[in-house]
């Protein structure tokens, strides 16, 4: 019993990660019908500008490790979150009228320049974050060991999902978003700033995609060039199993899956996790074909 | 008309590309510096043209000038053919290179053909000495001896219950499967054997698994990221079984991955790399390098590949030649304990590196790397 | 408006029939990597660019090919050209005991469903699957094809099989684009509901897409496993599915010659960019969203199919 707690915490913190990730992939793709592509890119991004941040200023002189978080946290995603709005300026808004795999390929486009970019600038080696800024202390849960930061890295995620939810069902802007997510010419016949609601969501969603990265990298420690084409596949495989354009489904598929990863290499195969899990999708997506939260509508491609 | 003009394009960079046949010798170099093992090639690639420059600065071989061609071959073999087919148009006489055995091999035929000579620099695989190829060469150790001293090491550590991870890479799993081997001759207890997936940043699950397992020790074949990583997470679940690395752990960014105390304790195998070595080559190449690069040299492989270029630049010296008969001649049977920037080399009939290279390394409690007697 | 399209195709081949006499090894390989990719992207259009299929597992079946073939050959010495239609079939009947349960799956669903196919053949060769796949190192020795006992060997040689092969490609797939299967995948891609409606039995339509796309790529592999000699895992990965991808939708869906332009594009001009060492695949990057934002539906993409006015009633039914 305690191997499996173990491992479920195991699971769920890795799918705290994976689950922010999926969380912008799904608003965008709720939106826009776009898979963005180069979004584990700005993940990536995310994880290296909090590092060159966190040097530059040398933020731990002069404050603690919770102020330090925060106002890394505030700084990454705002860059982050012009580098996505120059993206979409840049590469989708003229492939909008356009049919939709168009900008998938605009997307991988960005995805090799972003990734190759990062290689160029920080060099292709792991870049490391500093050791001594969060905390270390283990905390008993049920009989299980968990690290404190764990638990947190969990707690934030689901924070900011949370935020998020209520930031699309509770405000204007959010109920803007949505009427643009159902139908975009309507909305517009509505007077909603349809190119603005679009502006928002690739601020929000490669925000958090930054946030995640920075977390991913005061977490782990190490980061590298090429993590956000796997960070990225993964989030794309929870915001799927969750039902794309889902808030909470993005949310329980990133959890899921990283459950999923962790009892695969539990009790079955590690050097097969990976299949394991897209096995698990598979068999899921065969009985619910529009992911778990996913509407059932006859949706027309 | 697209394509007419960029089958005009095609042909107008062949003709330019040819053209270009000067006077300074002209060795290749096969890395990849793009792809999933791009910081081994950059790395690569530093060393080589840093050697070149030096060398260049110093006179050259016998007064010609020695020029480095680089041809990315991306980590992948399709890639690799062609970039051997790039470099074979290019008149060069010897090429360093490259990473991973089955790209090497991808490219083998074509320098064969070519009768261009290759010195692999971290292709482990058995079989590609093995095929009678004349003008193949290699700096890097081959599996089994790397096998032998991984099963020796973890003889002479007298531990019960063993645990093998490696992580799927064609060096990693050669390594692992040549000391597992071994240790089930020996009659040794295997309690674990599997392999993680390389960049993933979180192994808890696994270290769990492994945990229950309950092994005297770990013996983790695989690389210095993960490695970094699997010693962090391991402190942070209280877990102190001792592991021990292979030599593609032996990378300084190892300890700034795990921190210096998780990290201390942990061993590792590995052919000597130029810090260690007190030769006046080796500490010429780090005075060099770091004034260079301000940094430390990466992974043992990117200095295999320097000295890949050592090698040849010499054979070319001693020999006065450009004969490559006479220089795969030189570099197998008469250069005996050439000083390398990995320890002495020489070179078998075969192509493979000669004599004892390993040693056994321990990270010590400032996070520094202590080569043990 | 005179029609030049055929001078331009005529030229086309004229120059690429006379390529291999002017140019070196290197870019004859390069263009045979160029007419591999092109076959497995005329594959690919049928799945994605006719039948509307968002299929990013197309390496799985690529790889099967190459695997059989070079399974079957260092194991019985069968000779490599012999097992293309063996390496066809066993992607074919692959594909079709897969695509089976997923066809139904829409848009997006089905694309992360089949890049979990090409992630599963994937692990599933690296972790040696029934000791037969030879795990990361791959399988090498894979011995060089012959025709009439003439071995193919330089890259001349093999310039002249593959794009041999790509023309019998490019034949077959055009009868097969305006027959009435090809018009009831478009059908079926424009408006699937209506196809429906209509009497089209869409799921049977979509499989025998699918099992067509697979053995063909089924037969690519095997000539990429015959080029190379060794084939390893990394050959096949998701990235490898992600380029067939792009090569369809930068030509234009649908349209061969555009496939054909995408594939120079694609495996060409990293190629060209060779000179730019480490930054080639940086501007690679920017180049494709450059091209995807000034010809937003590809590049050529196909022409809307017309039909001589009808001079008489009735005609085929699918239509």
């Amino acid at each position: 019993m305690d191997f499996f707690l173990q491992q479920l915490t195991n699971g769920l913190a890795v799918g705290s990660i994976y689950a922010l990730i999926a969380l912008g992939y799904t608003m965008v793709y709720g939106v826009l019908k776009l898979i963005n592509f180069a979004h584990g890119d700005l993940f990536a991004i995310g994880a290296y500008l909090g590092l060159t941040l966190l040097t530059a200023f040398g933020l731990t002189r002069f404050l603690g490790p919770l102020g330090v978080v925060i106002v890394l946290a505030l700084m990454v995603m705002g860059l982050v979150a012009v580098v996505g709005a120059v993206l979409e300026r840049v590469a989708y808004r003229p492939l909008r009228q356009a049919h939709r795999l168009s900008a998938v390929v605009s997307a991988m486009g960005a995805s090799i320049f972003f990734q190759n970019a990062l290689m160029l600038i920080y060099g292709a080696r792991y870049k490391v974050y500093p050791h001594d800024i969060l905390p270390k202390n283990v905390v008993s849960l049920l009989g299980v060991e968990v690290p404190l930061v764990r638990l947190l890295v969990l707690l934030t995620s689901v924070l900011m999902m949370v935020a998020l939810y209520l930031f699309i069902q509770k405000t204007r802007i959010g109920t803007a978003i949505r009427a643009a997510a159902i139908d975009q010419r309507a909305a517009k016949l509505m007077g909603i700033n349809v190119d603005r609601v679009i502006m928002i969501v690739f601020l929000i969603g490669p925000a958090l995609g930054g946030a995640a990265g920075l977390m991913v990298g005061l977490y782990y420690g190490q980061i590298n060039f090429t993590m956000g084409w796997m960070y990225g596949l993964k989030a794309f495989t929870a915001a799927i199993l969750g039902g794309i354009g889902n808030i909470p489904g993005a949310m329980v598929g990133g959890l899921l899956l990283g459950v999923i990863e962790a009892m695969g290499a539990a009790y079955l195969s590690i050097a097969w996790k990976d299949a394991i899990t897209f096995i698990v999708l598979i068999a899921i997506l065969i009985v619910r074909p529009t992911g778990l939260l996913g509407e059932r509508v006859a949706e027309k491609v | 008309m697209k394509k007419m003009l960029l089958l005009v394009l095609l042909i107008g960079l062949l003709t330019v590309g040819s053209a270009l046949a000067a006077d300074p010798i002209r060795i290749g170099l096969m890395a990849p510096l793009t792809g999933a093992w791009a910081s081994e090639g950059q790395d690569m690639k530093q060393i080589v043209e840093l050697l070149a420059e030096d060398l260049n600065a110093a006179g050259g071989i016998n007064g010609r000038q020695v020029r480095v061609i680089i041809a990315d071959d991306g980590g992948d073999p399709r890639t690799a053919a062609l970039a051997a087919q790039r470099l074979s148009t290019q008149n060069i006489l010897a090429v360093i290179g490259t990473y991973g055995s089955a790209v090497t091999e991808a490219s083998q035929g074509i320098y064969d053909e070519a009768g261009i000579i290759q010195v692999a620099n971290g292709s482990t695989a058995i079989r590609l000495t093995e095929k009678g190829n004349p003008y193949f060469l290699r700096t890097c150790p081959r599996d089994d001896e790397q096998g032998l001293v991984g099963f020796k090491a973890l003889k002479d550590g007298g531990f019960k219950a063993i645990a093998i991870l490696h992580d799927n890479s064609s060096y990693a799993k050669g390594l692992a499967d040549e000391t597992r081997a071994l240790l089930q001759k020996d009659g040794a207890n295997i309690v674990f054997f599997d392999a993680l997936t390389p960049q993933q940043n979180d192994y808890t699950a696994i270290l769990t698994r492994m945990r229950a397992a309950n092994p005297d020790v770990v013996f983790f074949t695989g690389y210095y990221g993960e490695a970094g990583l699997l010693l962090r997470q391991k402190m942070e679940m209280n877990w102190t079984v001792p592991f021990i690395g292979g030599d593609a752990t032996n990378n300084p960014d190892l300890v700034k991955i795990a921190g210096p105390t998780a990290a201390a304790g942990y061993r590792f195998l590995s052919p000597p790399v130029p810090q260690d070595l007190d030769t006046p080559e080796a500490k010429a190449f780090m005075a060099s390098y770091r004034n260079k690069y301000n940094a430390e040299p990466g992974s043992v492989w990117a200095v295999l590949a320097g000295d890949g270029f050592r090698v040849i630049t010499k054979a070319i010296e001693a020999t006065d030649s450009t004969d490559r008969d006479k220089i795969v001649a030189y570099l197998k049977n008469e250069m005996q304990d050439f000083p390398g920037l990995t320890g002495e080399i020489s070179f078998d009939e075969k192509g493979d590196r000669v004599g004892d290279l390993y040693r056994v390394y321990e990270v010590n409690a400032e996070g520094k790397f202590v080569m043990l007697p | 408006m005179k029609d030049y399209r055929p001078v331009v195709y005529a030229a086309f081949c004229v120059l690429l029939l006379l390529a291999p006499f002017f140019l070196n090894a290197y870019w004859v390989d390069v263009l045979n990597n160029v007419g591999l990719y092109a076959i497995l992207g005329l594959s690919l259009n049928i799945i994605l660019g006719h039948a509307g299929l968002f299929h990013m597992g197309h390496a799985a079946f690529y790889a099967m090919g190459a695997y059989t073939t070079a399974i079957i050959n260092t194991t019985y010495q069968i000779p490599v050209l012999w097992l293309m239609p063996i390496s066809g079939l066993v992607a074919g009947v692959l594909a079709l005991v897969i695509a089976r349960p997923i066809i139904h799956l829409r848009g997006d669903y089905l694309l992360i469903v089949t890049i979990g196919l090409v992630e599963i053949t994937r692990i599933a060769l690296v972790n040696n699957i029934f000791g037969i796949t030879g795990g990361s190192n791959g399988i090498f020795g894979i011995s060089r094809p012959e025709i009439f006992g003439f071995r193919i060997r330089r890259p001349e040689h093999f310039f002249f099989l593959i794009w041999g092969f790509a023309a019998v490609t490019v034949f077959l797939f055009h009868r097969l684009e305006n027959s009435r299967f090809g018009r009831a995948l478009n059908y079926l891609r424009e408006d699937e509901t209506a196809a429906e409606g209509s009497g089209i039995n869409t799921a049977h339509y979509k499989l025998i897409a699918f099992v067509v796309g697979a053995v063909w790529a089924g037969m690519a592999g095997n000539i990429f496993a015959a080029k190379m000699t060794i084939i390893a895992p990394e050959s096949f990965n998701f990235w490898e599915s992600v380029i067939l991808f792009m090569i369809v939708l930068l030509g234009g869906r649908g349209s061969i010659p555009g496939v054909i332009l995408g594939a120079f594009l694609i495996a060409g001009l990293p190629e060209l960019f060779r000179q730019f060492a480490s930054a080639r695949m940086l501007i690679f990057g920017a180049i494709m969203i450059a091209m995807m934002i000034f010809r937003t539906e590809g590049i050529l993409p196909p022409r809307p199919r017309r039909y001589p006015a009808p001079a008489s009633g009735g005609g085929e039914g699918a239509s």
